[in-house]
């Protein structure tokens, strides 16, 4: 099994990969390009699993030359899982780099790091509501701290492809019951 | 009123009402979409950059860029 590790520039990819393997890490060239990734092998339940630490990249449509090489390793795996590392305290670029992926059919989890940088800027994120929403697991984490590094792993077993229309129908029904859970509290 | 965001001054804030086609997609990834709204925290003279606020978090743009995003004053 390949694990890609996709996210925006400075969202801690690297920090979740050097927490996820070990001694065992080549850093290479994308072939014909300057541009670098570094690949390594974690075991999760017995299984040897190919990790690799993607470029940075702010969407999946190229703006420079690691951002092309972002996309062409996700275009060349198609069989592989994707851990969208997301920024929490800066979620909605993070979910729409998540979400184009999400469109391609790729089988996601999503882990939205820097949970305490967040919390200084005074932003909780509902991840179980997020969850529900999107219909993938979304696990808070501060990779820095090792904290939900686990919880995560055990839950790359849950990572499916998603439909983009049950997406839209789930966010519409949360927020018909958020509406509903207000009127309640107003009467 | 409407400016392009490369006019707009330090403080000011406004919503995205016109992105030129061809930076759509270009800045979408970075939170800049029409309806959002922006705030100017760091303007550089001569060529920019221009840093943004958009949602709470911080967008640097060029001038190339900021001269194609259209928005609508609010403050």
């Amino acid at each position: 099994m390949k694990i890609l590790l996709m996210g925006h520039p400075n969202v801690g990819k690297s920090v979740f990969f050097n927490r996820l393997t070990g001694a065992n890490v080549t850093e290479s060239n994308y072939p014909g390009t300057t541009v670098d990734y570094t690949k390594g092998w974690m075991k999760i339940e017995g299984e040897d699993v190919e990790i690799v630490d993607v470029p940075g990249t702010f969407s999946l449509d190229p703006k420079d030359r690691a951002e092309e090489v972002a996309v062409s390793m996700l275009h060349e795996s198609r069989d592989a899982k994707v851990i969208a590392v997301i920024d929490a305290s800066k979620i909605e670029r993070g979910l729409y780099l998540a979400m184009e992926i999400i469109e391609e059919g790729y089988p996601l989890v999503i882990a939205l790091n820097m949970r305490d940088v967040a919390e200084d800027k005074n932003i909780t994120i509902d991840a179980d509501r997020l969850e529900r929403i999107l219909g993938i697991p979304v696990v808070s984490t501060v990779a820095i701290a090792g904290e939900g590094i686990k919880e995560l792993v055990s839950r790359l077993k849950e990572a499916k492809p998603v439909n983009v229309d049950d997406i839209i129908a789930n966010a519409a029904n949360a927020s018909d019951t958020e509406s509903a859970a207000d009127a309640g509290g107003a009467a | 009123m409407k400016k392009k965001l490369s006019e707009m001054d330090y403080g000011e804030q406004g919503t995205v009402t016109e992105i030129e086609k061809d930076l759509q997609k270009r800045v979408a990834g970075m939170g800049i979409r029409v309806g959002k709204t922006l705030r100017m925290v760091t303007k550089q003279p001569i060529k920019g950059p221009f840093d943004v606020v958009v949602d709470e978090a911080e967008t640097s743009l060029g001038l190339d860029m900021a001269g194609k995003i259209t928005v609508e004053m609010t403050k």
